[in-house]
């Protein structure tokens, strides 16, 4: 008896290291930061390090809530629109009315496009890869006729320090984000709300059958993502002082991209946040990689698009039913 | 007999619906343009409705074969890019060159969601990704130009033939062929039941694989007319055909699922897009609303489309 259980014992570690995709990222990441301070130039410095998890903590928030809304099975397309809504809308009106009443507007608008998504999938049931798509195109839109066509900068010194600060050498921008993963883990994986989400992500109708509330989990999610896409967009113009209409667009794909390669399925239903994290920092540690290699726009988005599919052809196959 | 006429009348539902809108808007159209039934406004209207008309049609291929595709704005680009950057050393090379690079990476989507094992959505956004970039290498400025002769033959006409017209009815009659063959077929099946096809003896794979480069043909003509069109090329240009080709898809009745559609419904869908976004000018609305109409289109689309059908289920 003693036996068995220790065999069992020893086996369960291994196998559920196999399984867990979660943890396969962080080791990816690790093994991709060891060969970048080894064969480039400028990864060694504890500067380096502090700005990379600075830069990744806002494609970081924004991952963080797409895993969300891709763990019930759906996708959020509109999150580059509503980084650029948060950061245009918070300049426009801080510029106006200052900087509390910007930040408040700003992350208003962007909940509003994410419960509007939510509406749309639950109650008009548009699929989610096509109700967001047009509510990014409809914001995206809406931006061009409020700023017409030239947004603003704007200096909010509450986002600036957001942004830029330190508390004890670690930028305040990725204590923000650790902060949020954490919420959001505990939303995920210990909430009611997340054995709903989940649930939704393994069977949509199975799981209405057995009550799960469909409505009351789209809002939570799609809200959360929303509002999180705003934050970052908000941390942005904090560290940047301009807006602009398209400055959320490499955001799209690249969270979208986090969540997969941080080894939650893109079908929903299995992962962990915590692998979101990881696969931030690694996309944004191969950006900051093809950055300081010489070469054109161009040729970094091949490589860029290369490497991530070659990442998704890796280790993020879903098993043919 | 009232049977046959209900049941012919419910199979073509979409193309009627299409059709009496269209009318109601064309209307509505003349209103404001009394030219718009002369030929050489039609020749004007169809060089800038073709390239919609086509990357519709891309999409419509991609999602009856059950897929979608988020990088066809990117490919649109990517074939107007190459035609633009070579059309002064020779139009018919140009547009071959333009065309197999459309069919090319066209492939290599429908290559990646056939043996990947990886859903469509996530497959062509990183694709768009890539094909964004090697449009970048291709032509990082906007430029390129197109031989003028070509370009005033296009859009005013040649000895009177609206060419763009021509296009389209000739694509048109094209995909009437392609629909006749084993490869048509196989389609609509693959979209319809890909386990069922499967059995029956289709290589799926195979059909998925030419249902992307099919696409990849019809954006890269798509391209072509942009470039001849407008008589330059630029990188970034495509990017809202991505929606609107799925809106006009959407809009004819063309399943999310695969395995439902018509061809002629996208047509007049996409005619349908087209008209809507000039009436918009025409009201004196800025430019800018466009996108506001467009992504508003495509919901209420689906939306009607959902309650449509649920109403037929139920």
């Amino acid at each position: 008896m003693a036996a068995l259980s220790r065999t069992a014992g020893a086996r369960r570690p291994a196998a559920a290291l196999r399984d867990n995709r979660a943890a396969w990222a962080f080791g990816v990441l690790i093994v991709t930061w060891i060969a970048a301070v080894l064969f480039a130039k400028g990864f060694d410095s504890v500067s380096s390090v502090r700005y990379l998890v600075q830069t990744a903590a806002f494609l970081g928030i924004v991952a963080v809530g797409q895993t969300l809304v891709i763990m019930m099975s759906g996708i959020d397309l509109s999150v580059s629109g509503v980084v650029a809504l948060s950061a245009v809308v918070c300049a426009q009106v801080a510029s106006g009315s200052g900087g509390p009443a910007g930040v408040a507007v700003a992350l208003l608008a962007s909940l509003l496009v994410g419960l509007a998504n939510a509406a749309g999938v639950t109650w008009l049931r548009v699929p989610p890869m096509v109700m967001t798509l047009a509510t990014g195109t409809i914001v995206a839109g809406a931006l061009l006729v409020y700023t017409n066509g030239s947004p603003k900068s704007a200096k909010v010194p509450m986002l600036a320090s957001l942004a830029n600060d330190r508390v004890v050498g670690v930028p305040l921008a990725f204590v923000l984000w650790l902060g949020i993963t954490a919420a959001a883990a505990w939303l995920l994986h210990a909430s009611r709300a997340g054995r709903w989400v989940f649930a939704l992500g393994n069977g949509e109708r199975a799981s209405r059958a057995s009550g799960v509330p469909l409505a009351r989990t789209a809002f939570i999610a799609y809200g959360a993502c929303a509002l999180l896409a705003g934050v970052s967009g908000l941390v942005l113009l904090g560290f940047t002082s301009t807006s602009s209409l398209t400055m959320g667009n490499p955001y799209q794909l690249l969270s979208i991209a986090s969540v997969v390669l941080g080894g939650t399925s893109i079908l929903g239903g299995r992962g962990h946040v915590l692998g979101t994290v990881a696969g931030a920092l690694l996309l944004t540690l191969l950006t900051a990689l093809l950055a300081a290699w010489n070469v054109s726009e161009g040729v970094r988005q091949i490589v860029l698009g290369l490497l991530i599919i070659a990442l998704l052809l890796a280790y993020a196959r879903e098993r043919r039913s | 007999m009232p049977d046959r006429l209900t049941a012919a009348l419910r199979g073509n539902l979409d193309v009627t619906g299409l059709g009496a809108l269209l009318v109601v808007l064309l209307a509505v159209y003349s209103h404001y343009d009394s030219q718009v039934f002369t030929p050489a406004s039609i020749t004007i209207l169809s060089a800038q409705f073709l390239p919609l008309i086509l990357a519709a049609m891309g999409q419509s291929t991609v999602m009856l074969a059950g897929g979608i595709d988020l990088s066809l704005g990117a490919v649109l680009s990517l074939a107007m890019a190459v035609f633009a950057v070579r059309a002064e050393d020779g139009v018919l090379v140009a547009a071959g060159l333009a065309l197999a690079a459309a069919a090319a990476t066209g492939a290599a989507n429908g290559v990646l969601v056939a043996y990947a094992g990886l859903p469509p959505i996530i497959v062509t956004l990183a694709a768009s990704f890539l094909w964004g970039g090697v449009t970048l290498v291709v032509l990082p400025q906007p430029g390129g130009s197109v031989p003028s002769g070509l370009v005033k033959a296009y859009n005013n006409g040649w000895n009177g033939l609206a060419l763009p017209f021509v296009a389209i009815a000739l694509v048109l009659l094209a995909w009437k062929l392609v629909r006749t063959t084993r490869f048509g077929l196989s389609l609509y099946a693959v979209g319809g039941n890909e386990h069922g096809a499967y059995a029956s003896g289709i290589g799926t794979r195979k059909v998925k694989i030419s249902a992307y480069a099919l696409a990849g043909v019809f954006v890269g003509l798509a391209g072509i007319g942009l470039a001849i069109q407008t008589g330059s090329g630029d990188a970034t240009i495509g990017t809202p055909y991505t929606l609107n080709s799925i809106a006009a898809s959407v809009l004819a009745g063309v399943s999310f699922f695969g395995g439902v559609g018509q061809m002629r419904a996208t047509v007049l869908a996409a005619l349908l897009i087209g008209l809507l976004t000039n009436l918009l000018l025409f009201t004196g609305l800025s430019p800018f609303y466009q996108l506001i109409m467009q992504g508003a289109v495509l919901i209420v689309a689906i939306a009607v489309k959902t309650f449509a059908t649920r109403e037929r289920t139920d």
